[in-house]
């Protein structure tokens, strides 16, 4: 029991990380029905910002604001800059230049931070890549026998509260119904006076921050930030999102957390079976049951449409 | 002053222009209908009063020149349309297909005029949770049609609301935008197939050919004409 609830947590809290990486994934399909390759990257960006921001003596909660805003920026100037102008064109090439732009930025953090593993001694003042919850070794909570350590407990409260205040964006206010509507029709949506722009450009915008925010929670979980840091997050995400259905921000959010519990207790109760090593084939594995028996996902709508 | 002016309007898709020098007129007050083969440029009309394409020429609206203005502009002016092929949200309950209706709108009577569209179409008001897609044709233009008048319209565009429903429930809807027109002074521009069932609600009619109008008039005096009789009504 100790260990399955040890098991449970610690999946739970990395699958939170995977359920905001893939509400971002599942904002920007249900606007403009794009994968956005580039998230985890963006989100990799934002956390190397926040990272600066903890050397130049900010604190984290007001460095979180300052990166999640640009996260916004970024994901709202890419909208208007790249991927508008080019889904014209041709929609399939909106995904190359997400892969691009993937490589890019992941070049770009490169370039300015260089490929070591942040903080560390020689060039940071910072001991641990900040975090927003109490991280002393002795800062947790024991449930039933198994300990919940409070960085991972925090980031679990973190993703249900937002996905609650997003759940209440998307249904109840007048910006959530305009969301809706151009996801489910983009020109009747123009015609009844929505400014679908602006929408798309603020679905972006609010994927990149929403990733901003897994980013600098997961490099706290994780200690520190390095290049390599956001891409299997971005695989497993992107698998939470077709668990859950690439339509439904709830399932994201389940499918994040289904994720992260299912690669645990794999890892966990099979160590030379499966190990760390094989533990994304284990969750990816189950994705492709699920998938063959409901193909839109546990919570996807399949497209019914009379004429 | 009419409510509506267009005049010398030219527009299209990408290069080539589906409209050529394309006036008319609506006056406050009137249902007027368009009549026209396939590939006439009824839809195109339409979607270029409503600014959804590129189009150049003047269109005025109430006085005011509508020309450049945005879809958001022009639906906030007053206009509103109902695309061909009805165009509901099918993935959103009835409810907030109207809601979306009144986007532009910031008053607080929106609730009532949900009451309201609800008492004329009765079905929605049964159906106001379920998802528009799952409902049948003639319902979805229902809700396409109560959608439109959600922001308060002077001016309704309507594209042929009649495809693909049956004869009686096509006749309910014009029953009800006659009496929206009758009781509420909506003034409406109508895009029809069926030229009978429209010349009977129409005040006037335009024929559209090629992107141009080739023949306008009274219903009573185009209906006398025996070649266009032959051409539009069949008999
Ligand atoms: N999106 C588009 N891109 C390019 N050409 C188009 C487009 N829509 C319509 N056209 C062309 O414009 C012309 C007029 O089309 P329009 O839809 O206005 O006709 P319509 O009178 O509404 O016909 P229908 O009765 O079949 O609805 C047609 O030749 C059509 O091929
Ligand atoms: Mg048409």
């Amino acid at each position: 029991m100790e260990r399955f609830l040890q098991y449970l947590f610690d999946g739970l809290s990395i699958g939170s990380v995977y359920a905001l990486l893939a509400l971002g994934l599942v904002i920007i399909y249900r606007g403009t029905g794009h994968l956005n390759f580039a998230q985890g990257e963006m989100a990799l960006f934002c956390t190397y910002v926040v990272y600066q921001l903890g050397e130049w003596g900010i604190p984290i909660g007001f460095a979180l604001v300052i990166g999640v805003a640009v996260g916004f920026a970024l994901g709202a100037v890419v909208e208007v800059t790249l991927v508008r102008p080019i889904s014209k064109k041709s929609p399939f090439a909106v995904f190359i230049v997400t892969i691009g732009l993937f490589q890019g930025l992941n070049w770009l953090d490169g370039a300015i931070w260089g490929d070591q593993i942040l903080p560390n001694s020689a060039v940071s003042k910072q001991a641990n890549f900040p975090t927003l919850f109490p991280s002393k070794d002795t800062d947790f909570v024991t449930i039933l026998g198994a300990a919940w350590r409070l960085k991972y407990l925090g980031v679990l409260v973190l993703v249900l509260v937002l996905t609650a205040v997003l759940f209440f964006v998307f249904n109840k206010t007048k910006l959530g119904l305009a969301m809706r509507a151009v996801a489910s029709n983009p020109e009747s949506a123009k015609l009844v006076g929505i400014r679908t722009n602006r929408v798309l450009m603020f679905s972006w915008g609010l994927a990149a921050a929403i990733g901003a925010l897994g980013g600098v929670v997961f490099a706290g979980i994780n200690n520190s930030v390095n290049l390599g840091l956001m891409f299997t997050v971005f695989i497993y995400s992107s698998a939470a999102a077709t668990l859950g259905g690439f339509d439904s921000p709830g399932g994201a959010v389940i499918g994040g957390l289904a994720i992260g519990v299912i690669e645990n207790m794999g890892a966990g109760y099979f160590p030379e079976w499966i190990g760390q090593e094989l533990k994304l084939g284990v969750a990816l594995f189950v994705i492709v049951v699920v998938l063959l028996v409901k193909p839109s996902g546990l919570f996807g709508t399949a497209k019914v449409e009379r004429v | 002053m009419s409510l509506l002016e267009v005049s010398t309007l030219r527009a299209g898709y990408g290069p080539v222009n589906v409209l050529v020098d394309l006036n008319l007129v609506v006056e406050e007050g009137e249902i007027v209908v368009i009549l026209g083969s396939n590939g006439a440029g009824k839809t195109t009309t339409m979607r270029a009063i409503s600014g959804m394409i590129a189009r150049s020429g003047s269109i005025t609206f109430a006085g005011q020149s509508i020309t450049k203005s945005s879809p958001d502009a022009i639906v906030r002016a007053g206009i509103a349309q109902v695309p061909q092929g009805r165009g509901t949200f099918p993935e959103l309950s009835v409810e907030d297909n109207l809601r979306a209706g009144a986007f532009v709108r910031n008053d607080d009577e929106i609730d009532e005029d949900l009451a309201h569209w609800f008492e004329v179409f009765p079905r929605l008001r049964e159906r106001r949770e379920q998802r528009a897609g799952s409902l049948s044709g003639g319902e979805q233009q229902m809700v396409a049609i109560a959608r439109a008048l959600m922001s308060r319209p002077k001016l309704l565009l309507c594209d042929e609301p009649s495809l693909g429903l049956a004869p009686l429930i096509t006749q309910e809807l014009f029953g009800i935008i006659a009496s929206l027109n009758r009781d509420k002074g909506l003034s409406v521009l109508l895009v029809e197939q069926n030229a009978n069932l429209a010349m009977k609600i129409a005040r006037r009619v335009y024929l559209i050919e090629t992107g141009r109008i080739v023949a306008s008039g009274s219903s009573d005096e185009l209906s006398a004409d025996d070649s266009i009789r032959k051409a539009y009504l069949g008999f």
